[in-house]
C-alpha cells in the first residue's frame, strides 16, 4: 500500500507537476513529502540511501543529473536535525511516519515550511548557478514553495482522512 | 584505533552523506552543461586569482634581488658619470681619448638598522672593512646625502645619519657655498636647520641644496635637500632657514658608500 502511495506521488510529480507550465515561477516539488513523512524509526543510513535513491529517480525523469539527489540528501540531513529537537521517542519506537498527528501543529508546520523552502531554494539556486538573478530566484522559491505546500497539505489531508475511515 | 572505529561507526551516515554529495557534485558539474560552464568559469576565476597571488608573492620575494641589481646599476652609472671626475689637460702627445679619471668609487650597501627619531641618529650598513669601507667615508642614498661612516667593522659599519646633532654639512645653494652649518635640531622629521644666511642673499623656498667643493667625503652636486622655509627674524640680518632633506630617513633601505680613492693624497696635501 505504501509502495503504491510512493508511486502515485512520484508519478504525480513527474507527469503532472513537472509539466504544469503555468509560469516559470511555479515549479512545485511536492514529492519531497515522501522524505518529510519518512518513517521515524528508520536508521540514519537508511534515510540517506532512500533520499539519494529518490533524488536520483527524479533526476532521471527531469534530466537534471545530481541536482535533486544532492537536494534530497541535504533535506534528509536537515530533517534529522530538526526532528532531533522534537519529542518523538514514542513514535520512533512505533516506526510511525512523520506527520501532523505525531507532533504539535506548530512544530510540524515549522519543519514542513523550513524543508520545503530550503529544497526549492537549493534546487533553483543550483539550476541558475553562475547567472543568479536574486529577485527571480526569490520569487520562484516563494511561489513554488507556496504551491508545493498547498499540494502537500491536500495529500496530507487525504492521507489522514483515509486513515480515519 | 577503537576510538577511530567508534567515531566512524557513530558518524557513518555523515560519511555516506559526504561521499554521495561528492558524487552529486560530479554529476551536477560534469553532466549539466549550464552548471558545467558556470563551474568552469568559477574555476578559471579561482585559477586567475591564485596565479595573480602567486605572481605577486614571487615578484615580492624577487624584490630584494632586483634591488641589489638596481644598486649595482646605479653604482656603475655613477662611476661612468661626470660627478667627481678630475679632468687632465691633453698634452701635445696624442694620448687616449679618455682623459678623465674618477676620483670616487661607490659601493652599494643595505641598511639593516636605522633610527630617525633620536637626537643622534645612526644607521648600520651591511658593508665593512672587508668591502673597502673605512671611517669618515660619505654615504648617499638614491635621493641624496645620507651620512658619514662613523665606525667600520669587518662586515658592518655604523653611519652617522644626516639627522644627527653632531653632523654638520656646508651647504651649496644655487651654486654658492655658505660657510655656515646645516644641522639637525631634532625638531621636525627630515628637516634641518641652517642659520647664518644673510637676508640679502637671493634664495627662495624650493631652491636645491647640494654638496659643494669644500668636502672630500662627497662629490660635488650631491643633493642634500630643498629650502623649505625662509623665516625672517626681527632685528637680525639673517634668515632662519629650514631645509627638507632629500633622503627620507624613515624609509632608508639601500645606500651607497662613497669611497674617495685619492683621499689620503689629498689629505696629505691639505695638511701641508
Amino acid at each position: 500500500m505504501r509502495g503504491l502511495y510512493w508511486i502515485f506521488v512520484i508519478a504525480f510529480q513527474v507527469f503532472i507537476l513537472n509539466h504544469l507550465d503555468l509560469s516559470v515561477y511555479l515549479v512545485p516539488q511536492a514529492f519531497i513529502l515522501l522524505l518529510i513523512r519518512l518513517n521515524l524509526g528508520n536508521s540514519r543510513i537508511i534515510q540517506i540511501i532512500v533520499a539519494a535513491s529518490l533524488g536520483l529517480l527524479i533526476d532521471l525523469f527531469t534530466a537534471t543529473p545530481g541536482i535533486h539527489t544532492s537536494a534530497c540528501l541535504w533535506l534528509i540531513v536537515i530533517r534529522m536535525r530538526l526532528l532531533s529537537n522534537q519529542d518523538l521517542k514514542e513514535h520512533i519506537t512505533n516506526k510511525r511516519p512523520y506527520n501532523i498527528s505525531v507532533t504539535t501543529t506548530s512544530q510540524y508546520l515549522y519543519t514542513l515550511v523550513t524543508l520545503v523552502l530550503f529544497y526549492h531554494l537549493y534546487i533553483f539556486w543550483l539550476e541558475s548557478i553562475g547567472a543568479v538573478n536574486p529577485l527571480k530566484l526569490l520569487s520562484t522559491v516563494l511561489f513554488s514553495s507556496t504551491l508545493a505546500l498547498m499540494i502537500i497539505g491536500i495529500f496530507e489531508y487525504l492521507s489522514i482522512s483515509k486513515s480515519r475511515v | 584505533m577503537q576510538r577511530l572505529l567508534d567515531f566512524i561507526e557513530h558518524n557513518l551516515h555523515l560519511i555516506l552523506f559526504a561521499v554521495l554529495q561528492l558524487g552529486c557534485a560530479f554529476l551536477i558539474f560534469g553532466l549539466n552543461p549550464f552548471q558545467q560552464a558556470a563551474f568552469t568559469n568559477m574555476l578559471s576565476g579561482i585559477t586567475s586569482s591564485s596565479n595573480q597571488i602567486s605572481a605577486d608573492i614571487t615578484s615580492y620575494l624577487g624584490l630584494k634581488e632586483e634591488n641589489r641589481l638596481l644598486q649595482d646599476q646605479v653604482a656603475s652609472q655613477f662611476k661612468r658619470s661626470d660627478i667627481g671626475t678630475v679632468r687632465y689637460m691633453n698634452d701635445t702627445i696624442a694620448i687616449k681619448d679618455s682623459s678623465k679619471q674618477t676620483l670616487y668609487d661607490i659601493t652599494p650597501a643595505e641598511v639593516i638598522y636605522n633610527t630617525s627619531y633620536k637626537a643622534k641618529n645612526v644607521f648600520i650598513i651591511n658593508k665593512g672593512t672587508l668591502h673597502g669601507i673605512s671611517k669618515n667615508m660619505g654615504v648617499i642614498s638614491s635621493e641624496g646625502l645620507a651620512g658619514v661612516v662613523l665606525k667600520a667593522g669587518k662586515e658592518y659599519s655604523t653611519v652617522m645619519s644626516l639627522l644627527n646633532t653632531n653632523m654638520t654639512v656646508i651647504p651649496n645653494i644655487n651654486g654658492q657655498e655658505y660657510y655656515t652649518k646645516l644641522e639637525w635640531d631634532n625638531k621636525i622629521p627630515n628637516t634641518m636647520k641652517v642659520s647664518g644666511i644673510n637676508k640679502l642673499e637671493e634664495i627662495e623656498v624650493g631652491d636645491v641644496v647640494q654638496t659643494g667643493k669644500s668636502s672630500l667625503l662627497f662629490p660635488e652636486g650631491i643633493k642634500i635637500g630643498e629650502v623649505l622655509e625662509l623665516n625672517e627674524v626681527e632685528n637680525s640680518q639673517y634668515f632662519n632657514t629650514r631645509i627638507k632633506t632629500a633622503t627620507n630617513f624613515r624609509n632608508l633601505d639601500y645606500v651607497y658608500v662613497v669611497i674617495n680613492k685619492q683621499a689620503q693624497i689629498l689629505e696629505e696635501l691639505l695638511e701641508e
